[in-house]
């Protein structure tokens, strides 16, 4: 949280990164980290409605672990711990909505640890990770147990069962197009939050409004998904249109959660909308031409890798200064 | 001990630790790296590295005045080439099974900046007797290095270590251990975890001598300030 | 010039030890490295042919391919290796067929590099198995997530669908391969 108050730095050590102003937002750091938590709440529901209690289960595994995790390694290394600023409880949120329902705890919670204990901690806690620490920790799941990891169950109330597969997959490997309708509600299969878009976008569309998300990332994800994602569909129309690249797998989950993570994703207005359509551009080689369904994932942690270099290049120049 | 016998014990032990191929030079990535996926891979590996190592150390170090410094890079690079062919052919008659196992990596022996490293800084300048004994040295780190590595990536990627089933059929291995991913990650948690502890001891040490120099009430008004 | 030739020399020197050493030990390994390979190659052959006890290379064909044949030297089949591309990297595996190529006696995967844990369950025998006698006409066919219901069909492992289906199609490759090259009289 760099990127908002330099005052409540976890460490006490000046974090002060960009150069834009930061002096207009509303909240504090453990104010936008809770209003994060809550707009994810609709997606912890929809898990819960199309899937049942027991998602609670995987969810409430992640949370735990992640903050124990972050905790007990303060406590070892003796820093001030500090997870009532609630980032450590939203990477675990996030991991345990990024999982397959009926996900073993066990591997949640070893996700948990490592997308805290290496994700984050390594790099020197909140503001210094350079990736994202829950995808850290599902990159690390799908590495480690790639059976468990796409193993999906099929909605409580799913009306054809056309496969077990995720949509993207049944695309990809059986040629199948799931419908928009199903999609939008969220009654197909997928990862615990991200199959609702319904749900996504209340939390996003909070998140937007309250101005805790910058609006630029999710946009430039969305209009680089058509752009891109439209291109390849009118070069070849057996790819997938699109409207399905976006509603399908966790495009909009990511979008609207993942990839504006304030720590992980560039500082500047330009820089973010580079971020954006990169990951989109990613998003859809992966699904079109690789061999997993899905690339949202690694799309935005690639792109991650990026965030310092886009931030030096799209630095505002300071007025009156001469050639960088 | 004797100044000189302290002096020959170093040669030896310095590459244990202190000088230790892959955890302090960083050097041999390819093949900590590559084979250990198991702990027995590499065993074989770093045994094959230092029996190359040990052997070139002292041809090197015999020939080492009559070889031209114009040229002493391409002679370096046939006598290590020679042994490494010579290990290639006997596992390959010997022990196939290991051979196959390996693969391209025992001929990649030869490129193994650690093997090329050692004759230029060390048995070019120096004796056979020190010379082999420097090799066995960095042998004996490369050996612990790869062992240990191999020895965590097949705990956790197969359950088992040297073969021999240590964790649970209950425990689900956890397959990106025996990934080239494990490998980096373990090498470097391996590695930034063995730098902590050097720092942290080194912190101790110095200050304990401070707290030789310095007046006891000093120390005792400064402490729990700073962690 | 003094130089240039003390550099010749020390280099022809080297080369000519090193070589002559290595001419030696070669020497020592080659029959060795021969047996071991030929070994690992008899083995394959009686791994997917149980019931053979001896063999015959058939030399009418332009690739490895072994007569298997029983006690009383009547033929039982064939076996042979084949290879193609996995998920990864090349699958060189050995294929036993009854003589009138219908059946698969048995496979046997040599070399391979597929996902460790994952695709390398092409391997075991819950995906290996099902190719214990199983039909080729008129090609080996595979499915998805459900047990296969025709005497052709094996069923592709989770999670490991581009391995398997490489497998199958390597099979496919060679078999028809050696039904036209057997159908053309060199050998029946």
């Amino acid at each position: 949280m760099s990127s908002v108050t330099v005052t409540e730095a976890p460490t006490g050590q000046e974090l002060l990164l960009s150069t834009s102003p930061h002096l207009h937002s509303r909240w504090t750091t453990k104010q936008l980290m809770w209003f994060v938590v809550l707009a994810l709440v609709p997606c912890v529901i929809s898990s819960v409605v199309y899937f049942g209690f027991y998602q609670l289960v995987i969810i409430t595994t992640a949370v735990v672990f992640a903050a124990g995790t972050e905790a007990l390694i303060q406590y070892l290394t003796k820093k001030p711990v500090t997870i009532s600023d609630g980032s450590a409880v939203i990477t675990g949120l996030l991991l345990g909505l990024i999982v397959p329902p009926y996900f073993s705890p066990a591997f949640t919670a070893l996700g948990a640890v490592f997308a805290i204990a290496v994700g984050k901690m390594v790099f020197g806690g909140l503001g210094y990770n350079i990736f994202n620490p829950a995808l850290v920790g599902r990159a690390f799941l799908q590495a480690a147990f790639p059976v468990a990891i796409t193993t999906w169950t099929i909605p409580q109330f799913a009306v054809d069962a056309v496969s077990k597969a995720t949509p993207l997959a049944a695309f990809k490997f059986d040629n199948v197009v799931t419908p928009l309708t199903p999609l939008v509600v969220g009654n197909v299969g997928g990862s615990l939050g991200e199959t609702s878009a319904i749900a996504v976008l209340i939390g996003g569309i909070f998140l937007l409004v309250t101005g805790v998300a910058n609006w630029r990332i999710p946009a430039a994800m969305i209009v680089g998904m058509l752009l891109f994602g439209g291109v390849l569909w009118l070069l070849d129309p057996a790819a997938p249109d699109p409207v399905f690249h976006i509603f399908a797998g966790s495009f909009l989950f990511a979008a609207m959660f993942m990839a504006s993570d304030y720590v992980s994703s560039p500082v500047t207005g330009t820089g973010m909308w580079i971020y954006g359509l990169g990951i989109s551009l990613v998003t859809v080689l992966i699904r079109v031409y690789g061999g997993l369904p899905e690339g949202v994932m690694y799309s935005i942690l690639f792109m991650n890798a990026f965030v310092p270099l886009i931030n030096r290049y799209t630095q505002p120049k300071l007025f009156g200064e001469g050639k960088a | 001990m004797s100044k000189k016998q302290v002096s020959l014990f170093n040669d030896y032990t310095k590459g244990v630790w202190d000088q230790n191929p892959v955890f302090k030079q960083v050097l041999g990535m390819c093949p900590a790296l590559a084979v250990t996926v198991s702990a027995m891979n590499g065993i074989a590996m770093a045994l094959a590295t230092t029996f190359v190592l040990v052997f070139s150390s002292f041809i090197i170090s015999l020939i080492r005045k009559l070889i031209p410094s114009q040229v002493r890079i391409a002679s370096y690079i046939v006598v290590i080439a020679t042994f490494v062919t010579i290990v290639d052919l006997v596992m390959r008659a010997q022990f196939p099974e290991l051979s196959k196992e390996l693969g391209p990596y025992i001929p990649l022996i030869v490129v193994n900046c650690l093997i090329l490293g050692r004759q230029e800084a060390f048995s070019s300048k120096n004796n056979p007797f020190r010379s082999v004994l420097d090799a066995l040295g960095m042998g004996t780190g490369f050996l612990i290095a790869l062992a240990s590595l191999g020895a965590i990536r097949e705990l956790f990627g197969s359950r088992s270590i040297l073969g021999v089933q240590l964790l649970p059929d209950a425990f689900e291995p956890w397959l990106i251990m025996i990934l080239p991913a494990g490998a980096f990650l373990t090498l470097g948690l391996m590695m930034g975890g063995l730098n902590a502890m050097i720092l942290r001891r080194k912190r101790r040490e110095e200050a304990d001598i401070l707290s030789k120099h310095i007046p006891k009430t000093y120390v005792a008004a400064s402490e729990g300030q700073e962690v | 010039m003094k130089t240039i030739i003390a550099m010749l020399v020390t280099l022809t020197i080297i080369g000519v030890v090193s070589g002559g050493g290595l001419a030696m030990i070669s020497g020592w390994a080659a029959p060795l490295i021969a047996a071991n390979k030929k070994a690992a190659t008899e083995r394959a052959i009686f791994l997917v042919q149980p019931e053979a006890k001896q063999y015959e290379a058939v030399a009418e064909v332009p690739y490895e391919l072994y007569r298997v044949l029983d006690e009383g030297g009547q033929p039982t089949g064939y076996s042979f290796p084949w290879e193609g591309n996995g998920f990864q990297g090349n699958i060189r595996m050995m294929i036993g067929l009854t003589p009138d190529l219908a059946t698969i006696t048995a496979i046997e995967v040599l070399e391979q590099v597929e996902t460790p844990g994952l695709g390398t369950m092409i391997l075991e025998d819950p995906f290996r198995g099902q190719f214990n006698g199983l039909k080729t006409e008129p090609q080996v066919d595979w499915v998805k997530g459900a047990p296969p219901t025709k005497e052709n069909e094996v069923q592709t492992i989770t999670g490991a669908t581009i391995s398997s289906k490489a497998i199958v199609d390597i099979v496919n490759d060679g078999l028809a391969r050696l039904r036209t090259d057997l159908a053309q009289g060199g050998d029946k």
